[in-house]
């Protein structure tokens, strides 16, 4: 589809600030410099293109590294032109360097949004607020379809998509798509004062088969989502250049409401299986893993920037894994309803049947079917219940979070089921022994916690031992002083865990290894290390 | 409630602030971008003098673009112009007039303000003389306002101890220009750098402190091609610089090598023939002592000082002697020294013995600082009488008698104190009054213990300023909330000697005033309007006057009215180049070969403080970041200053990258900086930006000024860094 680029500009009735905010760039800037001898040859460059797209071809930013200065006339132009808060910014500068004194090489990066082929914020995103424009092929996202979950942002290797505190809402650059549609150069673009950044086309095919022309350092590889922005990187590359921001990487967002939603929907999980595996799923239990259940939905819903809108979730459950986790604990919050119900029914003594039925009502009946349809039932529940914490471990197998993207993810969601599993139950079992029968055994939560310690304990030395960054930052995360103290109280608490259940204290045992799962997953999110392009040494203004 | 229960559930996204317009003028923007009226105008930061344009919504200024057809900056904005029009609303400025009472800065009328100003300077000066008032004033006024002030402060007060903050940044360019050429003025323009086939940049980062002129250059490059380049950027700095990445030469001298560097140059220069010998003898005089002198800075002596190799300097030199038209361009490196007055002459003289002066793409050019400090320069009053007037001259005395209607003995015949001195003058108890006007010497001022003594021991202290509290302003008796750039009308004159028309965009907050207007209302009480400032009640009456003042002089206003300035995007007095007949305004009509000898800078590095410390700015920052912290974009983007530092001496220190750091000299500490280490700087040297008061710079800078100009040395003094420990504070 073509957009009618420039031809505002060219009509020559338009403004004159419109007109000259067009990039008519590099022509001489005073009539002394125009009349000189040696003139310039070369054409003034227009910095956005000058035909419309074919088939097959999408617009894309190049990036001329040789000519950016690190002004930050880009940032703040992006910042003004969208109306964005100071602490967002689309589009944002990095510094990297390299060489030894006097011979020291230093370079910025600009980037806004690289309108990736393969745009991981796209796929993740629950609610398709996302869309690769097919006229421009402009990665745009919606305000109104996003409901906040973040999960973009977490997808992104170049942490574009941020999160806007005020509006509950993400937001990205869209390459300045009003403006382009209208034949003005994007904002950042008409604001740089040495045309390091201009508009061209690619050919999306062309670009799929060889895109070595988006790698640069201080970026990520390109490889993985496909990023479009072309750099052009200085000639002399024997200097290794490099970031200059890595000692300043601070812990990431707790989302303290995600790892109270994920450990107690993990508990709930393991808890009814256990229960079930030992025929202990009685109607006190199963009422609390109901309202633990409750409990960890609500929290998850209000975690959004936009609660009202959480059921929009649903929609993408074909594609994100977001979708996939809220539809199959959905599933297994109503599967638990109707279990809890059902046995409370059951269990409800005869006299109490006999009047409901005198009244009319007709209850279950005691019949063998019955049990049976409550065990499947039962079992329908655990299924969903494992199905759900597994799809919220792929929501983390994120390329973008290193740290997160390791098989420890899932098998640490899993065994943390398992460590509160086996010991939450046996608290009903002490405070209720008399309407309990059963006994549970003492192994599997021994088991359990030597897992999920072994599990933790892997996980950390292969953080540290890794050759990428970001594992590695990740350790640097954990060693600061808060954080391992948490660390070493996760381990401490964990292992206390079943001693306490073999010494008869259910409830201590119980409230240990929550704690020992909260803390573990608090320092999940917080030493998380996510993917980003280069920036500055102050880092300041991103994050 | 209600609205904020809707935006908690998310049905409320405040998408009403996130919407966009198709805006008639410039296209597709958030909304709370689209302006109804818009204003031209001149950016209010540095000198390069952007043209801009200002939208105006229901009486706020919503954006600033870069006006298109400014001749100098085409549109174009650095981040602090672009967000220029967020420090007019911002939370800190100062809306009320305050004064000292019982201890405490309380609120009062603007009459009692005045008059207690006028009550105290009065019996100050009466008790301790007419100079023991000490008046500071700044580039960042008008040239209307500067010129009004300094009528005010030498007739009115009748204080001859009054200078500008500009003796802190430009005042070496102005004495160097005097020494060599006669007169202050830089005799090229921006568009010579276009058309220079060697630009030589000393001690200068455009990059970071200048950006918009960094076009030029590129514009430059496109006119040759690969093989056969345009132009060839040299840039002389120590520390690895973003203007220093730009070059392609980088000349990484020792800190202040610069002199040596520059009669080697002119030795080669001289020695290889690549000299306009026409151009010397019919326009300099001087030059058979100067070759004589530059006769001992051979390249293997100066490789030693400059710790440049000698092919490199021979490279230098030989560009220079062999370009058509060779541009040298400088700022605070140069200016910031001991010797920056002989420095730059040291530059003119290159310039003169090869005829690089008054043709399209040859000058040794100065760029300014602030966004008036040229207009200070011309509108005068400190170092010189307005119009390039000389205080000892009689004639030019009896000419502004003559033109003002007043007593030529009510003139002075010298200048009084500079700036520095008038700082050591008030901690040694002569001036015991003190007037500061729109600078914050609390940041500015090297060596902040003696500062501090000084605005402690005065007796009364005025602080006129669009910002309270500023570090300064906690100091003050008195503080008067003044206007700011957007808030007022009058021309600012920029590097390239371009007057541009500076406009008001929206009414200064609270009870802020103009300050010409709180200039003429101190007249009024102090009874000298009428005399001074006959019929004046608005700043096109004193430029009116300077018109007339100014006329057939070198910076001549004569010729172009407020509504021309602003039509042309500028005027620029003297046209676009000065000197091009080759006349200077010397007595002998011939421009000065100054012999300059080489010393070492004033405080070296030993075994106690063992490091050079060099101090500069940031592109995101604006001086002393009154106005730039205010903005909240700028601010976040850079919110604390940091230490470069060698990886050599790190490893030698055991210092690793993000530690905080203590910067000690012989005369304070500054605490808590963050370590950057980094091959920026040079093994022996760190570097620190100086625009931040939580750790100021100045506190460990040398209180050693250049004899001419009486600019500070900012830029080297040695200090030793050692880990910061809190508890020792």
């Amino acid at each position: 589809m073509a957009l009618p680029l420039h031809e505002r500009a060219q009509d020559g009735d338009s403004d004159g600030l419109v007109r000259l905010t067009l990039a008519a760039f590099l022509e001489p800037l005073s009539a002394a410099a125009a009349a000189a001898p040696a003139s310039i040859p070369n054409a003034p460059k227009k910095l956005i293109p000058e035909r419309p797209l074919k088939e097959g071809e999408q617009y894309r930013f190049h990036f001329n590294m040789n000519k950016c200065i690190g002004c930050r006339s880009c940032e703040i132009a992006c910042n003004e032109q969208n109306g964005n808060p100071a602490e967002i910014r689309w589009r944002r500068i990095g510094e990297i360097e390299g060489g030894t004194y006097p011979d020291t090489s230093r370079h910025y990066l600009s980037m806004g949004c690289n309108h990736c082929l393969d745009a991981e914020c796209l796929k993740g995103c629950p609610v398709d607020a996302y869309t690769k424009d097919p006229a421009t092929g402009i990665v745009m996202h919606s305000a109104d379809a996003c409901i906040g979950c973040q999960y973009c942002v977490w997808n992104c290797p170049y942490s574009v998509p941020q999160f806007n505190q005020e509006r509950g809402v993400v937001g990205k650059c869209d390459m300045c798509h009003g403006r382009l549609t209208d034949g003005l150069e994007p904002a950042c673009v008409n604001a740089c004062p040495e045309g390091a950044i201009e508009i061209e086309i690619v050919d999306m095919l062309e670009w799929r088969s060889d895109y070595a022309l988006a790698e640069s350092p201080g970026m990520p590889a390109a490889g993985h989502t496909i990023s479009t922005t072309r750099i052009t990187l200085p000639p002399n590359t024997s200097t290794e250049l490099e970031r200059v921001d890595t000692g300043r990487i601070l812990p990431e967002h707790a989302h303290l409401s995600l790892v109270f939603m994920t450990t107690l929907l993990q508990a709930a999980t393991g808890s009814l299986i256990f229960a079930l595996l030992f025929h202990a799923a009685r109607p006190t239990l199963l009422l609390v893993l109901f309202a633990i259940t409750a409990l960890a939905l609500n929290i998850s819903v209000f975690h959004l920037g936009r609660p009202a809108y959480a059921w929009r979730a649903l929609k993408m459950w074909r594609r994100s894994w977001l979708s996939r986790e809220v539809l199959l604990f959905g599933l297994f919050f109503s599967a638990l309803t109707c279990l809890t119900i059902a046995t409370c029914v059951d269990a409800l003594p005869m006299s109490w049947l006999i009047r409901m039925h005198a009244a009319g009502i007709q209850p279950l009946q005691r019949m063998p079917a019955t049990t049976l349809a409550l065990a499947a039932s039962g079992i329908l529940t655990a299924v969903l219940g494992i199905g759900g914490v597994v799809a919220s471990a792929f929501i983390y197998l994120v390329p973008a979070r290193p740290s997160w993207n390791m098989l420890h993810t899932p098998v640490d969601f899993l065994l943390s089921a398992a460590l509160i599993g086996t010991i939450l139950p046996t608290i009903l079992g002490s405070t209720f022994a008399a309407t309990w029968t059963g006994h549970y055994p003492l192994w599997p939560c021994i088991v359990a916690t030597a897992l999920w310690i072994a599990n933790q304990g892997l996980r950390i030395l292969r953080l540290q031992r890794s050759k990428i960054f970001e594992h590695r930052a990740s350790t640097t995360l954990l060693n600061l002083p808060g954080q391992r103290t948490a660390l070493i109280g996760s381990f401490v608490l964990a292992a206390s865990a079943p001693a306490f259940v073999a010494s008869g204290n259910a409830m201590p045992a119980c409230l240990a290894a929550f704690g020992a799962v909260l803390m573990a997953r608090y320092l999940f999110f917080v030493s998380v290390v996510p993917l980003n392009m280069a920036l500055t040494f102050t880092r300041g203004g991103t994050h | 409630m209600w609205s904020r229960l809707k935006r908690a559930v998310g049905v409320d996204t405040r998408q009403d602030k996130y919407t966009f317009h198709r805006d008639p003028v410039v296209g597709y923007i958030a909304t709370a971008r689209v302006a109804d009226t818009w204003i031209k105008t001149t950016c209010g930061y540095c000198s390069v003098g952007c043209g801009m344009l200002a939208g105006i919504k229901d009486g706020k200024a919503v954006t600033v673009r870069g006006n298109p057809e400014h001749p100098v900056n085409l549109g174009k904005l650095c981040p602090k112009g672009l967000s220029e029009h967020h420090i007019l609303a911002a939370p800190g400025r100062a809306k009320q007039p305050l004064l000292r009472k019982g201890g405490l800065l309380q609120p009062v009328s603007w009459d009692e303000a005045l008059t207690a100003m006028i009550e105290n300077f009065g019996r100050v000066q009466q008790r301790y003389g007419q100079d023991a008032l000490g008046v500071i004033g700044t580039g960042q006024l008008l040239t209307e306002e500067f010129y009004t002030l300094g009528k005010l402060v030498q007739l009115g007060f009748r204080t001859r101890n009054f200078d500008g903050n500009t003796t802190l940044c430009m005042a070496s360019a102005v004495s160097g220009y005097k020494l060599s050429f006669g007169s202050d003025g830089p005799p090229g323009s921006y568009a010579d750098m276009e058309t220079a086939d060697v630009i030589l940049l000393i001690g200068a980062n455009i990059a970071d402190n200048h950006p918009i002129l960094c076009q030029r250059l590129e514009r430059n490059r496109l006119r040759g091609t690969e093989e056969q380049p345009a132009t060839t950027v040299i840039v002389v700095d120590p520390r690895v610089t973003k203007t220093a990445m730009m070059a392609d030469l980088h000349l990484a001298v020792k800190p202040r090598s610069d002199i040596a560097l520059l009669n080697c140059i002119a030795h080669v220069l001289i020695r290889e023939g690549l000299i306009d010998r026409a151009y010397i003898d019919a326009h300099t005089t001087g030059f058979e002592e100067f070759a004589r002198h530059v006769g001992e800075f051979t390249p293997e002596r100066v490789a030693g000082i400059t710790g440049l190799s000698e092919e490199t300097i021979l490279r230098t030199a030989r560009l220079y002697g062999n370009a058509k038209a060779a541009f040298i361009g400088w700022t605070m490196g140069v200016n910031h020294s001991t010797q920056g007055a002989v420095t730059v002459a040291a530059i003119n003289n290159l310039a003169l013995i090869t005829g690089n002066i008054g043709r399209a793409g040859a000058a040794p050019f100065s760029i300014t600082g602030q966004c008036n400090a040229m207009g200070t320069r011309e509108a005068g009053f400190t170092s010189s009488l307005p119009g390039y007037r000389k205080f000892d001259s009689p004639t030019d005395r009896a000419e502004l008698a003559a033109l003002w209607n007043i007593d030529v003995d009510r003139i002075p015949t010298a200048r009084g104190l500079a700036y520095p001195d008038i700082i050591e003058s008030a901690v040694a108890g002569k001036i015991k009054a003190l007037w500061f006007i729109a600078t914050n010497p609390a940041v500015s001022f090297p060596n902040y213990k003696v500062l501090e003594q000084a605005l402690q021991s005065v007796e009364f202290l005025v602080v006129q300023d669009g910002f309270h509290p500023t570090p300064t302003s906690d100091f003050a008796h008195l503080v008067l909330p003044a206007a700011i750039w957007g808030e007022k009308e009058g021309t600012y004159t920029n590097s390239e000697r371009r007057v541009s028309k500076a406009n008001p965009l929206v009414a200064p907050p609270g009870e802020a005033r103009i300050d010409f207007d709180i200039f003429l209302a101190l007249a009024e009480k102090l009874g000298v309007r009428d005399e001074l400032f006959p019929g004046w009640s608005s700043t096109h009456d004193a430029f009116k006057e300077w018109q007339r003042v100014s006329a057939g002089r070198m910076c001549d206003y004569s010729s172009f009215t407020w509504q021309q300035i602003e039509d042309n995007g500028g005027m620029q007095w003297g046209g676009e180049r000065l000197y091009t007949d080759g006349v200077f305004p010397t007595a002998t009509g011939k421009a000065v070969l100054l012999s300059v000898p080489y010393l070492p800078f004033t405080e070296q590095p030993d075994g106690e403080y063992n490091l050079i410390l060099n101090t500069g700015r940031t592109v995101e920052h604006w001086h002393t970041r009154t106005k730039t912290s205010q903005v909240e974009m700028l601010e976040s983007m850079v919110p604390m200053a940091w230490l470069e530092m060698n990886p050599v001496d790190a490893a030698k220190l055991k210092l690793k990258p993000h530690d905080r750091i203590s910067v000690v000299s012989r005369r304070s500490t500054v605490n808590n900086v963050e370590l950057r280490i980094t091959g920026i700087v040079a093994p022996g040297q760190v570097f620190m930006p100086f625009h931040f008061s939580e750790t100021n710079s100045n506190l460990v800078t040398l209180g050693a000024f250049d004899p001419i100009s009486r600019e500070p040395n900012f830029k080297q003094c040695a200090v030793r860094v050692e880990k910061f420990d809190k508890t020792l504070i």
